[in-house]
């Protein structure tokens, strides 16, 4: 009897549940974002631009990814996520060629499906939140580069390897924004230190004791940022030679502090993380996006381009030592 | 068996030469080649191979191999950061290089001899497991900008150079020793011969075995503490290429990969000799890319002249003028 009792009690409670859950379901549309990996500072940071964002916009964010960058976990995360029954997924693609099933498993649930930090074009989804473009990223560097040590001067190149396809395409537009807007500044030939700051700052080291007029270092590769700065301190060229590159405020921190760096450029994951979640309730909403539009709670405008769905972020950021303090990736 | 303490043999007088002739062409080709900083820059760049590296020729000469000695370096290197960081003193930090590195050591020790299994495949296995240990260590977040006190002991001038020089020259001298006045030279030599053979003639194999993975370690650990005092930061890619530059270096030298034969003069000239090329060839303005392609034609040039007996003639030349006999050219 006693046990008899108990499960008509637990059966009572969770018929009780069923409304609830389903009220829950009703009120708050659901966006996900499955990043490449968790636990890294910088999808922390996407996280944490994405929860502001559901906060402000009314939505439930879900957070999920694989603990290592395997494709294949990744895709099982956004199967698990679509059957689940999420209203808006978002990836940040490790493999473009393996996201295929997953877009028409979630054409089928009538869920929206787009990329973020990653695309992978023409694979049917819906659109990409991109955080800066190519020649953004280039231009940037030179620009900031120049404002610092004049147009008339001579800038030194430590790449990582040489077949990565983002740096070189980053090297290209530092080249042509040298070659148009400042034809006086001299470039040198990029070198390539491959993956380890060791090397970079052996690279940099040399750079300067054959350059001696040289006015700046740029660290093209995330791992050779802080090499280039080491490098600069271990000279004694603080002041005399500036540093810069494409790094995280983190990894930049201790040195644009100490000057070795100039600044760094890169863009904000937090606000892109933001932008992927306003991204994901437009596409819920089926509101068309705007070419250029100032999303809510955010302090500059982005750009969408209907024809290549890119929904671009916006300039990239420029971290120096008075504003690094305010980032935490 | 003595050959690797003879001071000019036909390895070690070629890759001297070879030395010699590139830095002539560099200080001909670039002013700043051959001034006191260059040269400065170079030797404190070689410290952290020349440290590998010896512990590289003892494992190559007992018949082993390691290739995690670098990823084993970055997790040492973790170590001596995150006690810098949290405010250790300087001396502490530098310690934790060689400890972990000691450990380290023991686990690859134990995997290859005791478990048995073969060093390469071993060690491969190893370099994966620490690379994602060092990913796990550093949560995608390096270590930078660490503080310079640890900088400020290796720099410090004694006698008019600083103390790592001596760290370095002290470490060789006591494998030097080792190598000659104790048994374990004759061991390791023999072991890295013929394990059967030296096993049939009383050698403690395994003992020996395990001792030069643990000696490797230690040095791999020392070599973290030099990293972290030179760049003053742990990256998540730190030591990826080492074990690669290191074993090319040793057989630069002269060890033999198969074992029972080393010269740790080879492995200095060597690993000099890679430096100063990765140095000039950019000092002198070649492309990134064609330094690498440099650097392995010479390389090539270097093993093919001792197989075309080039070397035996200059062997034979150097040694002459040699204090003293070179007593490996005859056997």
């Amino acid at each position: 009897m006693q046990s008899k009792r108990r499960i008509v009690w637990v059966a009572a409670a969770l018929l009780a549940l069923i409304p609830s859950l389903a009220l829950a379901q009703d009120t708050k549309k659901k966006v996900a974002f499955v990043p490449q990996i968790v636990g890294i500072p910088y999808f922390d940071a996407m996280e944490a631009g994405g929860k502001k964002a559901a906060a402000t916009l009314g939505v439930e964010f879900i957070y999920q990814g694989p603990v290592d960058t395997n494709p294949v976990d990744q895709m099982q995360i956004v199967q698990n996520l679509i059957n689940q029954g999420v209203d808006a997924v978002s990836v940040s693609v490790l493999d473009a060629s393996s996201i295929a099933p997953v877009v028409e498993a979630a054409k089928a649930k009538n869920v929206k499906l787009f990329t973020s930090d990653s695309d992978a074009p023409n694979s049917g989804r819906a659109l990409y939140v991109a955080q800066a473009t190519d020649e953004g990223l280039g231009f940037t560097i030179v620009d900031e580069m120049v404002k610092r040590v004049g147009d008339d001067a001579k800038i030194g190149i430590v790449s990582g390897e040489a077949t990565a396809s983002n740096l070189n395409a980053w090297i290209g537009y530092m080249q042509a924004r040298a070659k148009d807007k400042y034809p006086k500044l001299k470039l040198l030939a990029p070198q390539f230190a491959g993956g380890t700051a060791q090397r970079a700052a052996q690279i940099a080291t040399d750079l300067m004791t054959a350059n001696p007029d040289l006015k700046g270092l740029i660290g093209v590769a995330s791992t050779t940022c802080p090499g280039v700065a080491q490098a600069i301190e271990t000279a004694g060229k603080i002041g005399k030679v500036i540093g810069a590159g494409y790094c995280s405020p983190n990894t930049a921190r201790a040195y644009l502090k100490s000057g070795a760096l100039g600044y760094s450029v890169l863009w904000d994951p937090s606000d892109l993380g933001y932008l992927t979640v306003w991204a994901g309730k437009q596409l819920i909403d089926g509101k068309a996006i705007p070419e250029k539009v100032t999303p809510e709670g955010m302090s500059h405008p982005v750009t969408f381009d209907a024809k290549t769905g890119i929904l671009l972020l916006g300039d990239p950021a420029v971290f120096t030592a008075a504003n690094v303090d305010n980032y935490k990736f | 068996m003595r050959r690797f303490l003879s001071p000019f043999g036909g390895r070690e007088s070629l890759l001297a030469a070879g030395c010699l002739a590139s830095g002539l062409v560099f200080a001909y080709l670039s002013p700043y080649f051959a001034t006191a900083d260059n040269l400065f820059t170079v030797a404190r760049n070689s410290n952290e191979l020349l440290l590998i590296g010896l512990g590289m020729t003892l494992l190559l000469g007992v018949g082993g191999i390691d290739v995690s000695v670098g990823v084993a370096m970055g997790l040492a290197a973790i170590a001596v950061g995150r006690l810098l960081l949290a405010g250790a003193p300087p001396i502490v930090a530098a310690l934790a290089g060689p400890i972990v590195g000691l450990a380290l050591g023991f686990v690859t020790a134990s995997v290859v001899v005791l478990g048995r299994i073969p060093a390469i495949v071993a060690t491969l296995g190893l370099f994966g497991v620490y690379r994602a240990a060092i990913f796990l260590a550093l949560g995608g977040s390096w270590l930078s900008g660490l503080p310079i006190g640890l900088t400020n002991i290796l720099t410090a001038n004694v006698l008019g150079a600083p103390l790592s020089l001596f760290v370095v020259a002290i470490a060789y001298l006591a494998v030097f020793v080792a190598m000659r006045f104790t048994p374990f030279g004759a061991h390791l030599l023999a072991s890295g011969h013929s394990e059967a053979k030296a096993r049939l003639f009383g050698v403690p194999v395994r003992r020996t075995l395990i001792a030069a993975y643990v000696v490797s370690g230690g040095l791999c650990g020392v070599a973290a503490t030099f990293y972290v005092a030179t760049y003053r930061n742990v990256e998540m890619t730190i030591g990826g290429s080492l074990a690669l530059e290191a074993i090319a270096a040793v057989v630069l030298g002269g060890t033999a990969v198969t074992g029972g034969r080393l010269s740790l003069l080879g492995t200095i000239l060597g690993v000099a000799l890679l430096r100063l090329l990765q140095n000039g060839l950019l000092l002198v303005g070649v492309p990134s890319l064609w330094q690498t392609v440099v650097t392995g034609l010479l390389l090539l040039l270097v093993l093919g002249i001792e197989t075309l007996g080039g070397s035996q003639l200059l062997g034979r030349v150097t040694s002459a003028f040699a204090t003293r006999p070179a007593r490996g050219a005859a056997r």
